[in-house]
């Protein structure tokens, strides 16, 4: 099935910023959707389940540099978790998302982070545990302080959200990007080919009209 | 827009024959609005050159609006009447459906007529009972037995919210905190299908439909539980049909092979399903079959969504209700052949776009998407590979997999 977009992607032409795949992984109804609506469409509605995947794409500028995500939002509920497993495979980024007010959507998030890691090196994926619902602070069941220890314990980065009132949600996004692309450059090896060359070239890259 | 009715709010138009006979609407009305006016009696007069040449270009600018409302008119008058014509042969439609197919169902639902009549699509009026006939009741549910399956249902509900823990034991296998959660998601998800018609939501008037036909399918099929993407099936149904009814629909339409497959998220299953259908996309579009492989555009991407909710979450209610009616009648099949006539719909667009991009076009299809437009798409579409039907192909493919399984299981996946 979805085959892994891992090695070479050979889709993205030259010219265009490095593509990035990012992975959006957790409970039924925690706000994956949400989270991604509000990134990519600064818009918050009621929104059907995600059955399958639903993808997103932005462009983000992370200082002089810039890059594409590619956003895989996945269907949440348990009886899918075999169908996700096909949609993590060649990710570059996963967002762990659970919902501050039900401490199952947390332990799910963690169980996530296992079969990620199952799958993945860590070194291949990077990992941020999202804790989205902060709007609904009087009905919260994992403090803050949980998921910051859980999240330092795993090295994962970590934040909370609340896709509701636009709180973090760009800043999450954000320091992914940030994230990708100095892990990228430390590397000295983009996950693409021929985009890796292009990056190299500097600014100058936007001005070249090399597309196919 | 049938549903508007049954939801209960008053916003119906008039009927179109009112319109003709009043007859107004035709008469351009709006030029009287242009006047021309002598110059106020305080300012000097127009020279007569002057005037003469003032009141020509008025004469023009009537004349033109004339003209423009003449058109506007004309195209309305057109509209109206190819709406009563619709409605016209959607009222004859019933006529016969009523008359002559439903008492003789036996004999005539696979008549060329009737099968003609049928791709028109179903009126809404009929179009509940027809889909109970043609999906069947194999598994022969009685009213009786989904009222059984209700009060199961309820009873643990009340326990749940009670917090009783003492559920009994005969499900063994479906942890009780599964069953927790799966009831839980249910009131989740009821929340967010079909959001824009508000009928199901909360205190909307089909909200305690849909929640006893799910509750009573966890009941009935616990083996198979709450599946998201049911919350569409159902609604469908209970647009068109009486509660019982719809969870009798619902329970045997899950049922056929190519549902179990998916609700039981058998991964190997859908695979073959998957397959299948390259074959049949391959032979009809093999332009744009490759350029998805190029692409490693895999049809899980865009079928998943499509099959498990029967095309109501990403077509026109309207539209996904005329795919159901062929659905019905001709099976799973026809879900497959309604994928490449979409695809064949958009060919063009989608050659000349990457994955991405390709992936969110069809997992999210333009909301105009016209009904006719696509039946005639999907009308060009052969189910038939190398004079292989679909069930052979399929059926094929099933052997051929469950001889890899043998021979390496490792394989799996």
């Amino acid at each position: 099935m979805a085959q892994a977009h891992r090695t070479p992607q050979p889709r993205a032409a030259p010219s265009q910023p490095r593509a990035f795949k990012l992975v959006l992984l957790g409970s039924g109804s925690v706000g994956k959707s949400s989270l991604a609506l509000r990134y990519v469409k600064n818009d918050f509605k009621n929104i059907l389940p995600t059955v399958g995947c639903a993808f997103f794409t932005k462009v983000v500028d992370v200082g002089t540099a810039s890059l594409k995500l590619e956003i895989w939002d996945t269907a949440g509920q348990e009886k899918y978790h075999s169908v996700c497993h096909l949609y993590f495979r060649g990710a570059n980024a996963a967002l762990l998302v659970y919902d501050i007010t039900r401490k199952d959507s947390f332990l799910k998030a963690q169980q996530w982070l296992k079969d990620l890691e199952k799958e993945l090196h860590p070194e291949e994926v990077l990992v941020m545990l999202v804790g989205n619902k902060t709007d609904l602070s009087e009905e919260r069941e994992v403090t803050f302080q949980e998921g910051k220890e859980f999240a330092e314990s795993q090295k994962l980065l970590f934040m909370e959200t609340s896709a509701k009132l636009n709180y973090q949600v760009s800043e999450v996004f954000s320091a992914v990007a940030q994230e990708l692309l100095q892990r990228d450059d430390r590397e000295g090896q983009a996950p693409q080919g021929d985009a890796a060359v292009a990056l190299n070239e500097g600014p100058a890259r936007q001005a070249k009209c090399c597309a196919h | 827009m049938e549903y508007e009715d049954k939801a209960g709010r008053p916003s119906k138009p008039p009927s179109p024959k009112q319109n003709v006979r009043k007859n107004l609407d035709f008469e351009p009305l709006s030029t009287t609005a242009l006047i021309l006016e002598d110059r106020p009696a305080n300012l000097p007069a127009k020279p007569a050159e002057e005037a003469q040449k003032h009141r020509q270009q008025y004469e023009e600018m009537v004349v033109q609006a004339k003209k423009r409302e003449l058109k506007e008119a004309q195209r309305r008058k057109k509209q109206l009447e190819e709406r009563c014509r619709v409605e016209e042969s959607i009222g004859n439609a019933v006529l016969t459906w009523n008359n002559e197919i439903l008492p003789n169902w036996e004999t005539m639902w696979c008549s060329r007529k009737v099968r003609d009549l049928w791709w028109q699509g179903i009126p809404p009026s009929v179009r509940g009972k027809v889909w109970s006939l043609a999906i069947g009741n194999e598994l022969n549910i009685t009213h009786e037995l989904f009222d059984i399956c209700l009060a199961r249902a309820k009873e643990r509900w009340r326990s749940l919210s009670t917090g009783g823990s003492e559920v009994e034991n005969e499900d063994a296998g479906f942890s009780a905190a599964d069953r927790e959660a799966s009831l839980e998601l249910i009131k989740l998800d009821i929340s967010r299908t079909f959001p824009n018609l508000c009928i199901f939501q909360q205190g909307g008037p089909y909200h305690d439909m849909l929640h006893s036909i799910l509750g009573a399918y966890t009941c009935y099929r616990p083996d198979v539980g709450y599946v998201q993407g049911m919350s569409f099936i159902a609604a469908v149904l209970i647009l068109n049909l009486d509660t019982a009814d719809a969870f009798i629909a619902f329970s045997n339409l899950l049922n056929k092979p190519c549902q179990m497959a998916f609700f039981r998220v058998d991964h190997g299953l859908m695979l073959t399903y998957f397959a299948a259908f390259e074959v049949f996309f391959e032979e009809n579009l093999p332009k744009l079959f490759a350029h998805f492989k190029k692409n490693n555009l895999t049809p899980d991407i865009y079928l998943i969504d499509w099959i498990f909710t029967l095309y109501s979450k990403s077509l026109p209610l309207d539209l996904a209700c005329r795919i159901w009616d062929v659905f019905c009648r001709d099976g799973e099949e026809f879900l497959f052949r309604t994928a490449l006539g979409i695809l064949k719909l958009f060919e063009d667009i989608l050659t000349k776009m990457d994955f991405i991009h390709m992936a969110q076009f069809l997992t999210r299809l333009p909301e105009d998407l016209p009904a006719e437009e696509l039946f005639a798409s999907i009308a060009t579409i052969q189910m038939q590979s190398r004079n292989k039907k679909w069930a052979q192909v399929l059926t094929a493919l099933q052997k051929d997999s469950r001889e890899m399984e043998k021979g390496s299981p490792s394989l799996r996946h």
